[in-house]
């Protein structure tokens, strides 16, 4: 601590601001500590309870989706044998076999008929007024004409 | 500042006495000195792992939390033609043990620690289970490993059931099993895959890369304990399914061909027996029968000589169905016509060699479709002698012989076919009445094929085509085709082989479908002795034809493999051909051409039927037909439409 310094400190303390004591007083200030602390417990808490609950809420989106992989594996697998049951059904052999047992026995060669005149879905244009349509004999019969 | 003043300041310490404080604050730097120096090292250790190395640290702490879980990819479907499954997967459960659990242990410090379970109690309430002997599961268990399989490829009930135990030390895994719901149809064509799910035989083996598929992976992160850490990482590489492949085959028609076949190989006492259906336009392979045939998914109950797939890779000499193609080409080359007058003597003789026809006979003037109705040697020989043989093996080998038919055939033959410059004196004769060249049943079936197809010949084909992730089905590559005889030749032999079928004196009326008419030839041919020249006492019976014949849609080609006592292909072959025929004809609803049986054709039928009673009952009785030929003797001239082809 050098000497020379101590005359400044005095010549400061020897002139005071001669307003010092006139400024505006603020009110003071209350400060409600109680009431900040159970704010901040309350953010620290909601903040827990917040990741907590996220983290809650991830590890049952978690367990679900395994839950429904299970599930859709579990689909798949049933899928893979139904499909394998039915073409074991379908077996061309099984299905013999099964006729055989109840008494079927097997069809001759096929038969074919062949239609002397063709038929409309065969691509045959229907007349809409035959000609003699006025000499069919059974018109008579068949008409309120009779 | 002086000299003296500064002696005075730099000695003034010497000089001062060391206070308590002064100490004290000495201390205090020092400290946190060290405490600088403490947190300049963590600070630049945090440095190197948060941003120098900060990946390398994130990899090896995934690394330690990761678990990566392989995901099979399931195997593609085969289908038939019409999407009837023949080949599937489904998950199976394989059963582990791991002896550990079952070894008494020690720890480090020497102390002896029971085992966690008793084998012999786990293994009795497996074995039931797994359908094993107690014994051999404990054996298992207490092997010297530490993984052993106790049952693989078993049902999922299995699998679930033994989960449901939790008995320590054992664990059950999820793995595909290919199955095949049709158990032994087109066994051959479709093959089988091995445990682990690779192509081992047949189409499984040729497509295996196809149908395999890629596998995927799962990462998880988990804790310590086992559980999935739910905001850790989750990567999924989904595995991609397998294609499935889409066959030529029709289910039906390749059961009747495999119950034909089946039914003749019994009834002709035949070591085997192929049949081929194949439609004429595509030469799309509808059936391919192989008996006897196996069951794939019990394999390894059978006799290995069953895998194989006869229809192309037996090779047989054809016999007399290659006059056929020995008249095609004359009549290409402008030698003969259908109609071509020659005059066919009792025999020929060939560099010393004498042939003959089946019977004698007296030298006879007959058209060239009277050759091949009656499937005279010595007239085929004739037309060959004019033929030569280069143009005989040009057009052998432009109807598909001596080389594999380039479709994807697994194991498919060449045949045999030597080069004309390597044949002798007999070659030309034998080979153009069927023997000294050998071809498989699908090189027969082709060529007659092509005969039906305008004389277009087309690669065969067994695969349609693939069906990818979207459900649509991709088309094999179009077939080659290349044109090997003019359409009006082609015409003028299908109408000799009609007559081969329907001829008086054809050899095929066996052959016949009611309601069709039908074009096919007859085959007997000696077998090769095995490990010596020459022939066997052995035959080969075949018969390959086509319907209908105005407008050909199906061939069907039968071989049999050593029947006894009768041999010929009119005899043992022809009826296979028409029962497989007539079903084919009716499966793929192809219209009929000719007209119903008529009352001569039903006599003659009526006729052979009683005939083969006859011979099955015993020698015949002068009350019964007294043209009933004799066992083992060709029928002919009986007017039953049936005649010797056997050169």
């Amino acid at each position: 601590m050098s000497a020379v310094t101590a005359p400044l400190r005095r010549s400061r303390e020897a002139a005071p601001d001669p307003r010092r004591h006139l400024h505006v007083v603020d009110e003071p200030v209350i400060r409600h500590t109680l009431a900040y602390a159970l704010v901040m417990v309350a953010v620290v808490g909601a903040s827990v309870f917040g990741a907590v609950t996220l983290n809650a809420l991830a590890a049952g989106a978690s367990v679900e989706a395994r839950a429904l992989d299970a599930h859709v594996s579990e689909a798949e697998r049933t899928y893979a044998q139904l499909v394998a049951d039915v073409a074991s059904l379908e077996d061309p052999a099984r299905i013999r076999e099964t006729a055989l047992e109840l008494g079927l026995v097997p069809s001759g060669p096929a038969r074919f008929v062949t239609l002397e005149r063709n038929l409309p879905a065969d691509g045959a244009v229907v007349a809409t007024e035959r000609p003699g349509a006025t000499q069919d004999p059974l018109k008579p019969l068949l008409s309120v004409e009779r | 500042m002086t000299g003296p003043s500064r002696r005075r300041r730099i000695s003034a310490p010497r000089l001062r006495t060391r206070t308590a404080g002064d100490i004290g604050v000495r201390r205090i730097r020092w400290l946190l000195v060290i405490y600088a120096l403490i947190v300049l090292m963590t600070v630049g250790k945090l440095i190197e792992i948060q941003v120098i190395n900060a990946d390398t640290y994130a990899d090896l702490g995934v690394r330690q939390r990761a678990r990566t879980i392989d995901l099979p990819a399931t195997r593609g479907r085969v289908y038939d033609r019409d999407g009837d499954v023949l080949a599937t997967s489904v998950q199976a459960a394989t059963i582990y043990g791991d002896p550990r659990v079952f070894r008494p242990t020690s720890t480090p410090d020497g102390i002896a620690v029971p085992p966690a379970a008793d084998a012999a109690e786990v293994g009795t309430q497996l074995a039931p289970l797994l359908g094993m002997d107690a014994a051999e599961v404990t054996e298992r268990l207490e092997r010297d490993a530490h993984f052993v399989y106790l049952g693989r490829q078993l049902d999922h009930e299995v699998g679930a059931e033994i989960s449901e135990l939790n008995l320590p030390g054992v664990g059950v895994l999820q793995e595909p099993q290919r199955v095949y719901p049709s158990n032994g149809l087109a066994a051959q064509v479709v093959g089988f895959t091995g445990i682990d799910g690779e192509g081992l035989q047949g189409l499984e083996a040729r497509y295996d890369t196809v149908l395999s598929g890629q596998p995927g992976m799962l990462v998880l992160e988990r804790a310590p304990g086992g559980l999935d850490i739910a905001s850790g990482v989750r990567e999924l590489v989904p595995p991609e399914v397998g294609t499935d492949l889409v066959l030529t085959i029709d289910r039906d028609i390749q059961h009747v061909a495999e119950r034909a076949a089946m039914d003749a190989m019994e009834e002709h006492n035949a070591v085997g027996a192929s049949v081929l259906v194949m439609e004429v336009a595509t030469q799309e392979v509808l059936a391919m029968a192989s008996v006897p045939g196996f069951d794939p998914n019990t394999r390894g109950d059978e006799d290995r000589s069953t895998w194989r797939n006869r229809a192309v890779t037996d090779v047989f000499e054809p016999g007399s169905t290659q006059k056929a193609l020995t008249v095609a080409a004359a009549i290409e080359e402008g030698l003969v016509t259908s109609d071509t007058v020659m005059s066919v003597e009792d025999g020929i003789v060939v560099s010393g060699k004498r042939f003959t026809d089946s019977s004698r006979r007296e030298t006879e003037e007959w058209s060239v479709s009277e050759v091949m109705e009656r499937s005279s040697n010595v007239g085929t020989i004739q037309i060959a002698q004019e033929l030569g043989p280069e143009r005989l093996e040009d057009y052998l080998r432009d109807f598909g012989y001596g080389a594999p038919t380039g479709g994807a055939f697994p194991g498919e033959s060449g045949g045999l076919l030597m080069s004309h410059e390597d044949w002798w004196g007999t070659s030309l004769p034998t080979i153009a009445i069927g023997q000294g060249v050998a071809v498989t049943l699908l090189q027969a079936a082709s060529s007659y094929a092509t005969i039906a197809n305008d004389g277009v010949a087309v690669t065969p084909q067994i695969v349609r085509g693939s069906v990818g992730e979207d459900g649509r089905l991709t088309r094999s590559a179009a077939p080659s085709e290349h044109r090997v005889i003019s359409a009006d030749t082609a015409v003028q032999v299908r109408g000799m082989l009609e007559m081969a079928v329907a001829g008086e004196a054809g050899t095929g009326a066996r052959a016949m479908v009611d309601g069709y008419r039908v074009a096919g030839k007859t085959g007997t041919a000696r077998k090769p002795a095995e490990g010596a020249r020459g022939y066997s006492g052995e035959y080969v019976a075949t018969f390959v034809g086509f319907a209908p014949v105005d407008d050909p849609q199906i061939v069907v080609a039968v071989m049999l493999d050593e029947p006894r006592p009768q041999f010929y292909g009119g005899l043992v072959a022809a009826p296979v051909f028409s029962e497989v025929m007539q079903a084919a004809l009716a499966a793929r609803r192809v219209a009929p051409d000719g007209v119903g049986q008529g009352l001569r054709q039903a006599m003659a039928v009526a006729r052979l039927q009683a005939e083969e009673r006859a011979q099955q009952e015993g020698p015949a009785l002068e009350a019964d037909d007294i043209a009933s030929p004799p066992v083992g003797s060709p029928a002919g001239g009986d007017g039953t439409g049936v005649s010797a082809d056997e050169p």
